[in-house]
């Protein structure tokens, strides 16, 4: 489902955010991605969905060499990429519902789908009560829930998730990691960079660790350390 | 992959109360270098049309009567051809004057039809060798009692200078709506940018999720495309309303010189309302194309 091959990405001035990193996913694979603060977590993600440009090397996503697109097909390409971020990119003046059927509305799904989808999507996280809300009035939980569910509202093959739990209380955070479980046993892959080694260390997947943008670890059902 | 028309309206709606003031501003200063521009070129047309027999140097005009004889006319031609003080001469008879009617009066068909060429009096166009005043005054006049002759006809002084007069002001018009165009397209520019500036994380998400270039895209152009265009219309009309008030004035002060007066055919102001609505959406579209292309980042 992703591969890539030695790919070197750097910033201007800056160390290498990712080191002739070579690593290969499986569709409906969970894996984590751990590793300090610069260590290339969110640059693998980005990569992934063309929000970056590697400077060496080859990435594949669903059998695609993405650095061969153009550039009008990369909409296309995120359709299949969920999103999900530490600080939810939620619209403030768009309701939870709202919020959803964007994600629908503006990849010009017709209306009958959006009408379908979203309140399915919305029992699906567990947020069918609060349909009508502002995300300021929701939970950090419950607005990360939205934000699930928008990324997976299209039924993407790749959920890709950057620190999801990094603003979320423990408890919190493991209703979290049950849904990503939940979309991950639908067959979606997921790929989420984490700090946090309670979730790490509880749900056992596969890890890779990354340290000043070199795979130092690829273990399968890895621990954080 | 058709984008919705309905979501293009209500996005661009929303957008331009949003930024009410600026998207006003935009369009009164599309709609003053547009009017400004379209004055200057009817006022140019107005002029050359009510100068149009006096081109090439020919100083004065010999009218003959309509009805005037064969015999009488040689007697002024051959008169003509003898004086050493003509420098040039040329005949126009009535079906040519008939042809200048009708380039006159091409946009106001219903005068056309109620002439005809044997109507109209033949005449003579006269470059004379010294274009002095007083020379050519002295020349013209000898021929104003000559049989058949119904009147004669000079280019004053006045002619001379409306026609270099205008000539200067249309372009410093010109050039003063252009520098306007080009500020209405900045302020176009600028708006377009704030819109999205003011969008920028719904234009995040849209692109997250795999919205295309050209959906994100389209609404703002459409903004400043409105702009362009709304600023052109209310020109257009300020045109029409300026013609019109000219039209009234010249034909209560000169209703007896109908060929002398300044005319501009409905059809020159209509060709000039063309352009300026494709100048306006032009502006407008290619204004909010730069900042789109600058700001979005697609």
């Amino acid at each position: 489902m992703i591969k890539l091959e030695n790919v070197t990405k750097a910033y201007k001035g800056e160390v290498l955010a990712l080191h002739e990193a070579s690593c290969e996913i499986g569709k409906g694979e969970f894996v984590f991605l751990v590793g300090p603060s610069g260590s290339g977590k969110s640059t693998f993600i980005r990569l992934l969905n063309k929000e970056e440009q590697p400077d060496k090397g080859r990435i594949f996503v669903a059998g695609k060499d993405i650095g061969e697109l153009s550039s009008w097909k990369v909409p296309f390409l995120r359709r299949n990429i969920g999103c999900i971020f530490q600080d939810f990119k939620l619209l403030p003046t768009k309701t939870v519902a709202q919020n959803v059927a964007f994600a629908l509305e503006v990849i010009g799904r017709p209306k009958h789908v959006v009408k379908n989808q979203v309140p399915a999507i919305l029992e699906l996280v567990g947020l069918s009560k609060k349909m009508n809300n502002l995300p300021h009035e929701l939970s950090g939980g419950e607005q990360q829930r939205v934000s699930i569910a928008r990324a997976f509202v299209n039924r993407p093959l790749i959920l890709l998730a950057d620190e999801p739990t990094g603003n979320l209380d423990p408890a919190t955070s493991v209703g979290i990691m049950r849904l990503l479980d939940r979309i991950n046993r639908t067959g979606t892959t997921v790929v989420m960079a984490t700090h946090d080694r309670g979730i790490v260390d509880t749900m056992r997947r596969r890890v890779v660790e990354l340290d000043r943008g070199v795979i130092v670890r690829d273990q399968a059902r890895g621990v954080y350390e | 992959m058709a984008i919705k028309l309905d979501y293009v309206v209500r996005e661009t709606g929303s957008n331009l109360r949003r930024n009410i003031t600026l998207t006003l501003a935009s369009i009164v200063t599309v709609m003053v270098s547009l009017a400004l521009f379209g004055v200057a070129l009817l006022l140019r047309q107005g002029v050359d049309n009510a100068t149009q027999r006096w081109e090439g140097g020919i100083e004065f005009v010999i009218f003959m009567n309509a009805e005037a004889s064969e015999a009488q006319l040689n007697a002024v031609a051959s008169d003509l051809d003898s004086s050493p003080e003509v420098g040039r001469v040329t005949f126009f008879d009535k079906d040519q004057a008939f042809e200048e009617f009708k380039d006159l009066f091409e946009g106001t068909p219903e005068i056309i039809e109620t002439v005809s060429p044997a109507d109209l009096p033949p005449s003579f166009r006269v470059v004379p060798v010294d274009t002095d005043a007083q020379a050519v005054e002295q020349l013209a006049s000898r021929f104003e009692r000559s049989a058949g002759v119904r009147e004669v006809v000079s280019a004053q002084e006045t002619i001379r200078n409306i026609e270099s007069l205008t000539d200067v002001a249309s372009v410093i018009v010109l050039i003063g709506s252009m520098f306007l165009l080009v500020a209405a397209a900045a302020l176009i520019f600028n708006t377009i940018r704030m819109a999205m500036f003011a969008r920028r994380r719904e234009i995040e998400v849209m692109k997250l999720v795999g919205a295309t270039n050209w959906f994100i895209r389209v609404p703002f152009m459409v903004e400043g495309l409105i702009q362009g265009l709304v600023g052109a219309l209310l020109a257009v009309g300020a045109v029409f309303g300026a013609n019109n008030l000219l039209e009234r004035f010249l034909s209560r002060r000169s209703s007896l010189q109908l060929l002398e007066s300044f005319v501009v055919a409905s059809s020159d102001v209509w060709r000039t309302s063309f352009l300026l609505v494709v100048i306006g959406a032009v502006v407008g579209t290619v204004g909010s194309a730069i900042a789109v292309s600058r700001f979005l980042d697609v």
